[in-house]
């Protein structure tokens, strides 16, 4: 999987890039309007994470470059905006997601993983995990082929943690996913732990390894090999 | 208060009440004197004729005669013979005293003279009733009197008229200045005077409302860009945490130390996303998107939205809707003043309380369990102390928030406390 990082701020990039590396993803960095402009013209990627302020250009301008030449990479507006018409027309030009900065790191890479799942599996809307199945578009889990019952919710951390393998995830990253955009004005995010606990629940009553850990006084891992 | 026209008009009154009063001796002493000079004029002419006519008369009984005849007619003349040694200097005098014809006590100019026929000296005595000096003093008094009055009517009169004409431009200015709103950003726009003064005072107003503007914009935006500005540096460090809790030689002390870290970093990434929320809806032009919006149901998805806070804390909640409420205004705005709402009423309620929206034709009413009463006066004001309860992590922007929007919409927000219940109610 090659993934391109259109970001000025190098630290953020390269945190980036040390979070989402362990994914089996290649990385690279964009930094200016410039350099962005000559990778998506040479090269191919699966995701490119698109910031919209740039040295030297607009990300927008970067995104009509895209769909110019056709470009079918999956993109993931990253911005610091965070305003409605940005999102509207990034996403009408033909950007698959929109983040606003500040995010949490899983966040990111639970998107990229939908991201990047979507545009190979176009057809196929069935994730497989070792013996867990998820029908994306009937939202409904097997295990071992035994259907287990999930809330909206339950599915939502399942795919979150799916999508964040072998990575410590804060309870916070998980409230802020679960919520939405009314998550900053959210204060407890104990609620985190009545799904979290109901999920792993079905999850080993259906026969499920117990890949779900608690990480104590940091949230949770999800361990699969 | 008096106005400034009748400021003025008073001391006017007065100085000219003084003058006039001052002027009142001052004429009497003018025409009286004139009066005397006349008289004694008219007096030492009476004289002279008299002599030179006598003088023409050669003989001595006929001036005799003449004499007894003027002496009779005359009504204040009156001529003696005088023995040579007799002669005395002429003089002139008033005084008073009883009259015949007017049978009372009468004021009289006189002049005593002496006059020569053929060489014999007579005592010429004449005498004129002038009018007494009370009596004189009296009537300038009366006369200055009435020119007073006019004068004063006059003056109100001409007030009343000025006032409408010349001050009617001024009495704009204040006006103007009274429905001036700083954060509309309309400048003030004062209609020409054609006075020099008021020109001035307009255009010093002018000036400094175009300044407060300005400034008021500039600060606004201060706050928009500062937020802005911090939004990059804030998402390097949530970064830099997520990335720091996947090193998996972390002690159990490091770990928690990053929790605490976690906690205040999200708590300052709340707090600006709050501000840049709240300068964001000031700085948004007022005519923005306006969505038709049935407010039973965004009431209905936003408890479904905070299910789970509701649950962890057991709050039985109840609803109460009369008939449809449509409103009229941007949804997302909407959403977030009955979010808002919602998620103060489960914060602040008591473990296992209650929480019940009610909605009626033009009114949404939220209230929930509470201990005590509010303080009503800075509830509604940024990082008030009132929202600063023992609870703590509140950025103190939320009803700051829910204050903003109900102004840009013209609601109406209130806040009550009654029988241990919070009610904060919206009339739309």
């Amino acid at each position: 999987m090659k993934l391109l990082i259109i970001e000025d701020e190098t630290d953020l990039a390269e945190d980036i890039v040390e979070y989402l590396s362990k994914e089996k993803y290649v990385c690279e960095i964009a930094a200016s309007f410039e350099q962005a402009l000559n990778k998506i013209t040479s090269y191919k990627y699966d995701c490119i994470l698109l910031d919209l302020m740039l040295p030297g250009g607009s990300g927008i301008a970067l995104l009509e470059e895209l769909k110019r030449q056709n470009n079918q990479d999956g993109v993931i507006i990253i911005s610091a905006k965070n305003s409605v018409e940005d999102k509207v027309k990034g996403l009408q030009i033909g950007a698959d997601d929109y983040l606003a900065k500040p995010f949490h790191l899983s966040e990111l890479a639970a998107r990229v993983y939908s991201v990047i799942r979507r545009k190979q599996f176009d057809s196929q809307n069935v994730l497989h995990a070792n013996e867990l199945q998820i029908d994306l578009l009937a939202k409904t889990v097997t295990v071992n082929g035994k259907p287990v019952t999930l809330t909206r919710k339950e599915l939502e951390l399942l795919l979150f943690f799916i999508g964040n393998k072998n990575r410590v995830i804060s309870k916070s990253a998980l409230a802020e996913h679960l919520s939405g955009d009314i998550a900053d004005m959210l204060e407890n995010h104990d609620f985190v732990y009545a799904h979290i606990k109901n999920l792993k629940k079905k999850l080993q009553e259906s026969g499920c390894d117990r890949y779900l850990k608690t990480v104590y006084g940091m949230g949770y891992k999800w361990e699969m090999p | 208060m008096t106005k400034l026209l009748n400021k003025t008009v008073k001391p006017f009154a007065v100085f000219s009440l003084l003058i006039l009063a001052i002027s009142v001796p001052v004429y009497f002493f003018i025409v009286n004197n004139i009066w005397q000079e006349e008289l004694d004029e008219h007096h030492r002419i009476s004289a002279d004729k008299i002599e030179r006519e006598l003088n023409l008369l050669s003989d001595t009984t006929a001036i005799a005669e003449t004499v007894r005849q003027y002496n009779y007619l005359s009504a204040g003349g009156y001529i003696t013979p005088l023995k040579t040694k007799q002669a005395k200097t002429d003089s002139v005098y008033s005084h008073y005293r009883f009259d015949k014809y007017h049978n009372e006590e009468e004021r009289f100019r006189g002049l005593t003279y002496t006059l020569y026929i053929h060489g014999q000296p007579y005592l010429f005595t004449v005498e004129t009733n002038i009018e007494e000096s009370d009596e004189t003093v009296m009537a300038i008094a009366l006369v200055t009197l009435t020119f007073f009055l006019l004068l004063l009517v006059g003056i109100f009169y001409l007030n009343r008229r000025l006032s409408r004409t010349i001050w009617e431009p001024f009495y704009q200015t204040p006006e103007s200045l009274k429905s001036f709103n700083l954060s509309d950003g309309t400048e003030m726009h004062l209609s020409k005077t054609g006075i020099l003064e008021f020109e001035e005072l307009n255009a010093a107003i002018n000036k400094l409302t175009t300044r407060s503007i300005a400034v008021y914009k500039l600060q606004k935006e201060f706050t928009e860009n500062a937020s802005h500005e911090l939004q990059t540096p804030l998402a390097i460090l949530k970064s830099k945490i997520d990335v720091l809790l996947q090193d998996e030689t972390l002690s159990q002390e490091q770990v928690e130390r990053i929790a605490g870290l976690n906690a205040s970093l999200s708590r300052a990434i709340r707090l600006n996303k709050n501000l840049l929320l709240l300068s964001k809806i000031e700085n948004q032009p007022l005519e923005d998107i306006r969505e038709t919006i049935l407010l039973s149901d965004l009431v209905d998805e936003s408890l479904e939205f905070l299910y789970d806070q509701i649950k962890a804390k057991g709050i039985t909640v109840t609803k109460q809707y009369s008939g449809e409420v449509l409103i009229s205004a941007s949804t997302n705005l909407t959403e977030m003043v009955v979010l808002n709402l919602l998620l103060n009423a489960i914060k602040h309620n008591i473990e296992g309380g209650k929480l019940h929206v009610s909605l009626s034709a033009s009114t949404l009413t939220i209230s929930n369990s509470g201990a005590d009463s509010l303080k009503v006066d800075a509830l509604f004001k940024r990082f008030s102390s009132a929202s600063r309860t023992t609870t703590g992590g509140g950025s103190g922007l939320g009803l700051a928030i829910v204050k903003e929007i109900s102004q840009r919409y013209a609601w109406r927000v209130d806040y009550e406390f009654r029988e241990g219940l919070h009610f904060f109610s919206i009339r739309f």
